[in-house]
């Protein structure tokens, strides 16, 4: 392996300078308690162990991995609704990290979110209007009253919802729909970077791919970073610059489309793409698959060394004794393991 | 004459050959609203050891459909207001309720997407797989305990001897799912239906599961009903494919047939707007306009508000189920303009 310079991709939207955001070495540790008068801490579920990436102007990062790899917690602590237990979140050059109240507002107008159940996550008693321009009322200087009304009708119209249906409720929509207001309201404040939990997975196939290319057509127009957390490696494929896959806390492998889909190094990453069944007729690799035994150990208490051992067909002595570093491997691909796949050819 | 004669010949093959035979089965729900007919003429058949994929998203019938052949459709507000379900040329719709539950079980066994609702949470899982036995069988408690061993050692549970006295919730939801299925072939069913198995599963655990079906499959030569919303795990299983919309068998094939060259805009589009994780394309094509209601469902045929092949004639009749290849009634599709899309 040569020695790697870091080196700079040029595409076209982003703004290589400055990330947006940068993670450093994010932890977050939920206490682990036992009784109910007199709590004692009997220890901690690592939910997300030291997580370290960058995102820039304009560009999606997948998160993705199996439930309970952390994913979604580091989206969480990321907006600052979950503390880092420490860490640093780098937006825009300034640590967000601790900030107050008054302070993360201000932040959030720029870090908008759309989550996974666009049945729980509107208000069935306001108008799509009126949530829509909830934002507003909060950032109050950022859209004059009587503009409100007119870029409401803006909006719904750049998510593909017709505007006459303004004055409905949450629960005259379809699922797809109720996405495309949830996705309109994260607009509302002209975000730079939307951090989108699961935001199709809860759809059906035949209105998930409307959905992805709204997400697609808006980052083109608007120069929107996201943050696309799921657990759908096909889905992430198609709408991300570069992938972070995650496994019990920790990114094993992060890369562009093809260091990850393709010439992949993580055994974890070879286990999970060869899980994901491929809907085509031609079926030849059916049974060429590589399977993971067993579940995915707890979370508060992960296996020595490299975390995936346990579960790894590859692993080693040292694999108990020492965790592997996340290196560089070429361009902008990382990951962490003793025994790497081979290069595909 | 020759080509009728053929017909009635493949129809009597049909009865004798399959386990299993639906044909135009229709179930509606009466409720406050109206009168929702969420299976709407759906014909296939099973044979032993096959694997039959029933594709739709959701509302599209494909649950309903197996729970009426289950029999286990709440009435009201769901009746069966149609058609015929023959396990073994037996008819199950016009059975006393006894027989049926002899047939439930005993020779057709279900496995639930979700196990922890469909398990019950006060007793051991061991108590509950030995329960089919006490029941079905009149074992003893002895007996049926080392039968349920059996079992959990036969769907890989680790360290089934210890893991009998074990309530559902200390399982992971890999393992719950795998004692479903050990209470669903525990009397070695003929015939398994399985209502969207691994979908609540992460994808690692999901391959196992259906890596387990499969193997049992083979071992018991089970007919399988695979009922799913993700074409992947069609690909990955099914010999057969029913594709279905609102309430609707559209097209039907084999799994090549179906994926390979899809006769119906409904299935060409799925293929078109799915994202696959071993190629990234350009842009996915999505089907425009969203699933429709079906208090409200349009004249003539469902698809045609988001079909691209629409033309003036799909607004008048529901499209008859027409034989894509002649003379094969399990090769088809229910479009008027399928030689538009079968090309």
């Amino acid at each position: 392996m040569s020695a790697t310079q870091p080196v700079e991709i040029i595409s076209p939207e982003a703004d290589n300078s400055v990330p947006l955001l940068e993670v450093r070495n994010l932890v977050k540790y939920f206490p682990l308690t036992r009784g109910i008068l007199f709590k004692k801490k009997i220890g901690d579920v690592k939910a997300v162990d030291g997580v370290s990436f960058t995102l820039r102007a304009g560009e999606t990062l997948g998160l993705v991995g199996e439930s309970g790899c952390g994913k979604s917690t580091t989206a969480r602590t990321i907006l600052g609704l979950e503390k880092a237990t420490s860490g640093e979140v780098i937006f825009e050059g300034r640590n967000i990290v601790g900030l107050g109240k008054e302070e993360m507002r201000e932040i959030r107008r720029d870090m908008q979110v759309v989550f996974q159940d666009p049945y729980s996550s509107l208000n069935p008693r306001m108008t799509v209007a009126s949530i829509v321009a909830e934002p507003w009322r909060i950032h109050d200087d950022l859209v004059p009253k009587n503009k409100q009304r007119s870029q409401v009708l803006e909006l719904l119209e750049l998510v593909g919802l017709n505007p006459n249906h303004a004055n409905r409720f949450p629960h005259q929509f379809s699922g797809g729909q109720r996405q495309r207001i949830g996705v309109a309201r994260a607009l509302a404040l002209q975000p730079k970077l939307i951090v989108a939990d699961e935001p199709v997975s809860a759809l059906d196939v035949s209105v998930q791919a409307q959905v992805v290319n709204l997400l697609e057509d808006l980052q083109a127009e608007m120069g929107i970073a996201y943050l696309f957390i799921a657990h759908d490696l096909s889905v992430v494929r198609q709408i991300c610059d570069r992938t972070a896959v995650m496994y019990l806390g920790k990114i094993v492998e992060m890369g562009e489309e093809l260091d990850v889909y393709q010439n992949n190094r993580h055994p974890y990453t070879s286990a999970l793409l060869s899980a994901v069944p491929v809907p085509s007729a031609d079926q030849s690799h059916r049974r060429t698959r590589i399977r993971l035994e067993g579940d995915v150990p707890s979370p508060s208490n992960p296996p020595s060394g490299c975390r995936f051992r346990t579960r790894c067909w590859k692993a080693t002595e040292i694999c108990k004794t020492t965790e592997p570093a996340f290196e560089n491997v070429g361009g902008e691909h990382f990951m962490a393991c003793h025994h790497p796949e081979e290069v595909a050819v | 004459m020759a080509a009728t004669l053929q017909l009635s010949e493949s129809d009597s093959v049909e009865t004798t050959d399959r386990l299993l035979e639906v044909k135009d089965l229709k179930v509606e729900f009466r409720i406050e609203d109206g009168v929702v007919r969420a299976v709407n003429g759906l014909s296939y058949g099973l044979s032993a050891g096959e694997t039959v994929a029933i594709l739709g998203e959701s509302g599209s019938g494909k649950s309903v459909s197996a729970q009426a052949i289950m029999g286990i459709i709440d009435s009201p507000p769901g009746f069966i207001t149609g058609g015929s379900v023959k396990f073994e040329g037996r008819e199950l719709l016009t059975m006393g309720d006894e027989e049926r539950r002899k047939i439930r079980g005993n020779d057709i066994g279900m496995v639930f997407q979700d196990a922890l609702s469909a398990l019950n949470p006060v007793y051991s899982v061991g108590w509950q797989i030995g329960e089919m036995f006490r029941m079905h069988r009149g074992m003893s408690r002895k007996e049926a305990k080392a039968e349920s061993l059996r079992l959990m050692e036969r769907v890989k549970i680790p360290d089934a001897a210890k893991r009998l006295r074990a309530y559902p919730f200390e399982f992971s939801g890999g393992m719950r799912q795998r004692i479903m299925i050990a209470m669903s072939i525990a009397l070695d069913p003929k015939v398994l239906i399985a209502d969207e198995p691994t979908t609540a599963l992460d994808v690692t655990v999901q391959a196992q599961v259906m890596d387990l079906l499969a193997e049992l499959q083979t071992d018991y030569g089970m007919g399988l009903i695979l009922i799913t919303h993700d074409l992947g795990v069609v690909a990955e299983v099914a010999d057969r494919v029913i594709v279905m919309y609102a309430g609707r068998g559209v097209e039907k094939g084999t799994l090549k047939e179906v994926f390979g060259q899809p006769a119906h805009p409904y299935t060409e589009g799925l293929m078109r707007s799915v994202p696959r994780s071993d190629v990234r394309v350009d842009r996915l094509e999505p089907i425009i306009g969203n699933p429709p209601d079906l208090l409200r469902l349009p004249k003539g045929c469902a698809f045609q508000p988001r079909c691209p092949y629409e033309q003036e004639d799909c607004l008048v009749d529901e499209p008859p189920l027409v034989e894509v290849e002649p003379g094969d009634s399990d090769r088809a599709t229910a479009c008027l303009h399928w030689e538009d899309v079968y090309r």
